[in-house]
């Protein structure tokens, strides 16, 4: 490591090797990749809890595993999901992007970008070895409600750690994300001409930084509340299990867009490429994910209406959350312009743009539905809202971040992927999810409560149709991980210019780029503006 | 090609379009009628919120058709096989001013309707009655405030032995497997009821599809909501908010009788002498089919054969039998394990009172104390096998389970004399503990 920070004529020649490279790293391009595989092996094994959770609910009755150890699985899945695939995986893509897109040298700090990427393997161990614990792991959900979640067992102090330790890692992220795109940027790019998944990742970035806290004061009030004898969520003591959820929401709200922002950057990169065309509306696309970032911080208590809040309060929460909508809306306008009157093409990483288009929009439908407050009396907790996180987070933010892999994976190896293969994935997966997740809108509307390990009788059909696309969305995702790991080992070499309508810097810079990119800025003339023809 | 072939294109989108949005209304019309809808309900709010469901998924499908008609027009029309060349344009303040204001517009229309709702749901003034109904890990109690009398409501003993890890049992052969309870909430059809909604431990929901809604059990603090149910009949709900373990497990059933059927049984419960009165006038077995979500109109196809058996465990007396409706007998619908009040077996000897207790420990003490006795120390549940409680003076035993301590509930308020008699003799018999003790329902009424 002294040896490329101290040498600086021989960039990237002194580094240590082998697993030393990795552990002592500062280069953006490894912490990045450390970030996307961190996330590839956390998302399997989110998967893996989703496959006992489906196979469970295959027909009525107990047959795999105890409700407890359900209910395990059911939290676990989504603390992995969020935390462990999701969140890194767009972190990832901000340490290996952002830099070569503003043409900077490196993240700005980037001894604290080895620290926020190392929690994390420590965080997830320990989050996982709780399952291993005696009394189990957290099972009270991922919203980790009060007074349940203080009923888990020795677990609960380390899930309370990891979540910490979480937070440490995604606030030290997002500090590197802002310091960096504030100063480092090409000389003239101003913000306004700033590529959109830098600009979004920016806006997530305060996000962050704003409600990692909000959630560490949470769970460490509920440590308190067990270990230290204060009354903070409990009505006996003067307290009050409904503020829980609210300080967790006020975290929780901002998470849900911290999760789908630079999914918007990451489509709104894709189609105008393979639209051939520039992205219609560039200036409201940045005030609308603006907008949503503003609103994301007043419509937080639209996760509790049926918790018994007053009239006034929850009339307030459902206009908010109704006019979400409408900077929403104006995106996927935005993007359908785009493709009108261009000339597309349908690589892999357009078609999970395509996909996320379509499959995110069907989420927004059922998020307008949910925030309409009396029809939420009846979805509230069912597998309605289940469906409609599931779309919104399953083919909108990991359709994306699958997208943005075969979209820059050519760039990063300097190897094309197997594009059949890719076409298999897409059409494998897009087929499969919604096999899984439509027919849980019914499941809702019906009556199916969410987070049950078993169900009435008449519930089976959908559930056994809903399990058999989980079962084979989960396998297609081995052709995922096959084509990854094939085109990082070799392949077609592929150009700077990997696609032919890519615009931007790191379309400028070989495949795979130097291991020390733009050291000395690059001038205007090179990186022009992304979005003008 | 350009020309002819872009035309042909736009012709063969504008067909798919037309033909993708008539099926999808016609899918959208079916899934409508069909039961993976939202039901109805059977009152007047279920209704409403019904119609704000039913009004913001036609306006969905409305957008959805024209957005996705367009994407997919694009799509088609502007391939570069097909030798689409792409324009220059980036931005058009009309059409962005118009993609603004227009989902306005339809956002206001819809929230003024559900706004309104809204408004009525709320307003829980001037009851003609009020039940509070307390959550419990598993299972529900129902207070009369207004009669002095309350019950606990969980999940049927036959549901119950199906739904146990490798049972064995076809849940499909158990009628109406998860949604049955040994006791139902029994409410007066026409009046305006207030529920009272609160929790003894952890959060709770108590959704009833049937009524409109659901609202969360929050400890320490009550909520309200109200209802007013048109029909007689029998719904089926379940709690909605995850509370452990056996969450999936605490379901809901409401029966609806008509106001005098409604007094009659009030008059019964008050006389029964703290024994729970079956609602059911001997035609369940006929009823409540496991595909529907409703047994509705229950009553009006009542034939109550004379003298139906009445389960042992509920004895009703003649007397109350009188004073039900329509003279029909009563009938317990499920089994009589964890019956609070339930009658004491007439032989109490070793054999029956050790199976008694078995069938109490299983549905009251197994989930947290676990089946074998070992417990699950780290919850704050110790284990029964070898505890010093359970091996220890039966005074302390007896006063432990009555009070409870920590997590554990204070079971003489949940439990009759004689179920707890039972249950300490199974806890002081089983699980490698030998102390021989045979309690009696005296011993426990006397320590009370």
């Amino acid at each position: 490591m002294s040896a490329v920070t101290i040498d600086h004529d021989s960039h990237g020649e002194h580094h240590p090797s082998g697993l030393m490279r990795w552990i002592t790293t500062t280069n953006h391009k490894d912490i990045g990749t450390l970030y996307l595989l961190f996330s590839l092996m956390m998302f399997f094994i989110g998967g893996s809890f989703a496959m006992v959770i489906r196979a469970e609910l295959f027909k009525p009755g107990m047959q795999l595993v105890d409700p407890a150890t359900f209910n395990e699985l059911t939290t676990m899945h989504a603390l992995i999901m969020i935390f462990g695939a999701i969140m890194p995986a767009f972190v990832g893509l901000a340490n290996w992007m952002i830099p070569i897109m503003i043409g900077a040298p490196d993240m700005a700090l980037p001894r604290m970008n080895n620290w926020s990427f190392w929690i994390l393997p420590f965080a997830f161990t320990l989050l996982l070895g709780t399952m291993f614990l005696p009394g189990g792991g957290p099972a009270g959900g991922w919203t980790m409600y009060p007074p349940l979640m203080l009923q888990t067992g020795t677990a609960f102090p380390f899930v309370i750690f990891a979540v910490h330790m979480m937070g440490i890692s995604s606030v030290m992220g997002a500090i590197n994300i802002v310091v960096t795109i504030l100063n480092l940027r090409a000389p003239k790019m101003t913000l306004l001409k700033m590529p959109l998944f830098v600009w979004t990742w920016f806006i997530t970035a305060y996000l962050l930084i704003a409600v990692m806290p909000v959630l560490a004061g949470a769970v460490t009030m509920l440590l308190t509340d067990k270990y230290f004898g204060t009354s903070f969520f409990n009505a006996a003591g003067g307290g009050d299990p409904v503020m829980y959820q609210h300080i967790f929401w006020f975290f929780g709200h901002p998470e849900v867009y911290i999760m789908i922002l630079p999914a918007f950057g990451i489509v709104s990169e894709i189609i105008p490429t393979f639209a051939r065309k520039a992205l219609f509306g560039y200036e409201s696309m940045v005030y609308a994910v603006a907008s949503i970032a503003f609103l994301s911080f007043i419509v937080w208590a639209h996760h509790m209406f049926t918790v018994g809040m007053p009239l006034a309060g929850e009339l307030f929460f459902m206009f908010t959350t109704m006019l979400i909508a409408v900077p929403t809306g104006v995106k996927v306008f935005n993007w359908t312009a785009t493709l009108w009157k261009g000339s597309i093409t349908f690589e892999t990483p357009m078609l999970f743009a395509l996909a996320f288009l379509f499959l995110f929009t069907i989420g927004g439908f059922s998020g307008v539905m949910c925030a309409m407050v009396p029809a939420d009396f009846q979805y509230q907790d069912s597998y309605f809202v289940v469906a409609h996180f599931h779309y919104v987070l399953v083919t909108g933010a990991a359709f994306a971040i699958m997208g943005a892999v075969y979209y820059w994976l050519p760039k990063w190896t300097g190897h094309m992927y197997n594009e059949t293969l890719g076409k298999w994935h897409f059409w494998m997966s897009t087929i499969w999810v919604n096999v899984l997740f439509f027919p849980q809108h019914f499941l809702g509307l019906a009556g199916m409560p969410r987070r049950i390990p078993d169900y009435p009788v008449q519930f089976t059909d959908l559930n056994m149709l809903s399990s058999i696309g989980g079962f084979l969305f989960g396998a297609s995702q081995l052709i995922f991980l096959y084509v990854v790991i094939s085109t990082i080992r070799g392949g077609a070499k592929a150009p700077a210019k990997v696609w032919e309508g890519a615009k931007g810097l790191e379309w400028h810079l070989p495949s795979p780029p130097p291991y020390h990119s733009f050291t000395t800025p690059p001038d205007k003339e090179v990186w022009e503006h992304p979005y003008r023809d | 090609m350009g020309f002819h072939t872009i035309k042909n294109a736009a012709r063969a989108a504008l067909f798919l379009g037309l033909g993708l949005a008539a099926s999808a209304a016609h899918a959208a019309k079916l899934i409508a009628d069909a039961k993976y809808n939202l039901p109805e309900g059977v009152t007047p709010m279920s209704r409403e919120v019904y119609d704000v469901h039913m009004m913001v998924f036609w306006v969905c499908v409305a957008i959805g058709i024209v957005v996705f008609g367009v994407m997919i027009a694009a799509l088609f029309m502007f391939r570069k096989s097909k030798g689409a060349q792409s324009a220059h344009f980036h931005h058009s303040t009309l059409l962005e001013i118009l993609w603004t204001v227009i989902p306005v517009i339809i956002l206001v229309a819809m929230a003024v309707p559900a706004a309104k709702t809204l408004v009525r749901m709320a307003d829980t003034t001037e009851p003609d009655l009020s039940i509070k109904i307390t959550g419990y890990q598993w299972k529900w109690q129902y207070d009369y405030i207004q009669n002095g009398f309350s019950f606990f409501s969980m999940l049927s003993a036959d549901s119950d032995k199906a739904a146990q890890v490798d049972s064995g049992i076809d849940p499909a052969s158990v009628k109406n497997y998860l949604r049955d309870v040994d006791h139902p909430l029994v409410v007066p059809t026409g009046e305006k009821i207030r529920l009272l909604i609160t929790s003894d431990d952890v959060i709770h929901s108590w959704w009833m599809p049937d009524f409109g809604g659901k609202t969360d059990a929050n400890p320490g603090f009550v909520n309200s909501m109200w209802i007013k149910v048109e029909e007689p009949g029998v719904y089926r709900g379940a709690c909605a908010e995850l509370c452990g373990r056996w969450h999936g497990f605490m379901p809901i059933v409401v029966v609806a009788k008509k106001p005098d059927d409604y007094l009659a049984w009030v008059k019964a419960m008050k006389a029964s002498g703290g024994k729970y009165v079956s609602p059911y006038d001997g035609s369940l077995e006929d009823t409540g089919s496991p595909v529907v979500f409703s047994d509705v109109n229950y009553n009006n196809v009542m034939g109550t054969p004379a003298g139906a058996v009445v389960p042992t465990g509920s004895t009703v007396s003649p007397a109350m039998t009188a004073a039900m409706s329509k003279g029909a007998s009563a009938a317990t619908s499920t089994a009589i394990s964890a019956v609070p009040a339930a009658a004491a077996p007439a032989a109490w000897d070793m054999k029956t009172v050790m199976e008694k207790g078995q069938q109490v420990y299983a549905q009251n003490c197994s989930s947290c104390h676990q089946p074998d006795g070992k417990g699950n120390p780290e919850m704050g549940a110790p284990a029964i096998a070898r505890s010093p409680i359970a091996n220890g003076p039966l005074a302390a035993h007896i006063q432990r389970v009555l009070k409870g301590k920590g997590i554990m509930p204070a079971w003489g308020n949940i439990l009759s004399d004689a179920d707890i008699a039972a249950v300490i003799t199974f806890e002081r018999n089983s699980f490698g503990n030998h102390k021989g003790d045979l309690v009696k329902p005296a011993d426990v009424k006397a320590a009370r």
